[in-house]
């Protein structure tokens, strides 16, 4: 199915034309936007079905920044936000903020290379992509801390799940960033 | 959604099904586990099994009962009983303790426990 002509989306990742202060800004601004997101977030009761796993709207802001901006400031506003919203909530450094930083950095990883090197791809894909990626990751962190394999039985469907939610983030930030484009 | 936006979905979401027998299979030999200690040492049973075990504590014996999954003490002697009124137990990592007697009856291995946290 062909994209309409509002989500029109451009293939190359990152605006050269933007002055350096107009990126610090923006990127500022969907940092913000990330934490508020993650914050929101974090105080909803989790899927009734699966409890471990979240929406990940805080992953529009990323999605966004690397659609517009490129990889590094995606990765400012992804860390940032996950350091942010774990000091805000008090779970920073303890061990839910350890499988969120995991799971933020494979996600960012996996959309950055999306991005970067499969010219089809839009967000909608990178933001399933890294959604599984996240839950991998995290589900891989959990095991180690645990010192047990039993939790990976319930990575496949999650994985399946979090490809639904992520491509659903991604087509909510693959909307938003044609806006601000041509905004 | 592009082409390969599908396509990218559409491997992932078969790698996972391709995972999911493979993970059940090897997660599924670790079945839970109830781990009575007590002043004269471990025992370990399966929770899967319907039994009743008494086991010797410091004070009086206790009756410990595994019924369709989960495990509660059913009878003792300690002055606030209050391992009997914790009642049963199924999730990995629950407990229910008996401080008098010093018997702590455990749902899962020596790495078994669960997180409290949630997973974001």
């Amino acid at each position: 199915m062909p994209m309409s002509s509002t989500l029109a989306y451009d293939d190359r990742v990152g605006d050269a034309t933007l002055t350096p202060s107009r990126r610090v800004a923006a990127g500022s601004a969907l940092l913000a936007v990330a934490c508020v997101l993650g914050l929101v977030e974090a105080a909803l009761p989790g899927l009734p079905f699966a409890p471990w796993l979240r929406f990940g709207f805080a992953n529009i802001a990323v999605v966004i920044a690397l659609a517009i901006f490129g990889g590094r400031i995606a990765a400012v506003v992804s860390i940032g936000r996950v350091a942010i919203v774990g000091l805000a909530t008090g779970s920073l450094l303890g061990p839910t903020s350890v499988l969120a930083a995991a799971g933020a950095a494979a996600s960012l990883a996996v959309m950055w290379l999306l991005a970067r090197h499969v010219p089809g791809a839009s967000p909608v894909s990178w933001s399933a992509a890294g959604s599984a990626a996240h839950v991998v990751a995290q589900f891989g962190v959990a095991s180690a801390l645990l010192g047990t394999g039993s939790l990976l039985v319930l990575a496949p469907p999650s994985v399946l799940v979090a490809l639904l939610l992520g491509a659903f983030v991604g087509y909510l930030a693959l909307v938003a960033a044609s806006r601000l484009r041509n905004g | 959604m592009t082409r390969a936006d599908r396509l990218i979905i559409a491997v992932i979401a078969a790698l996972a099904l391709v995972a999911w027998p493979l993970m059940s299979a090897t997660a599924g030999s670790e079945s839970a586990s109830v781990v009575i200690s007590g002043p004269n040492g471990q025992t370990v049973v399966p929770l899967s099994s319907d039994a009743e075990y008494r086991i010797a504590g410091a004070v009086s014996d206790l009756v410990v009962r595994v019924e369709g999954g989960s495990v509660r003490v059913v009878e003792s002697d300690c002055p606030d009983r209050t391992c009997v009124r914790t009642g049963a137990i199924s999730a990995p990592g629950d407990v229910v303790a008996c401080v008098p007697n010093r018997v702590v009856v455990r749902i899962g291995g020596e790495h078994a426990d669960e997180f409290d946290a949630r997973i974001r």
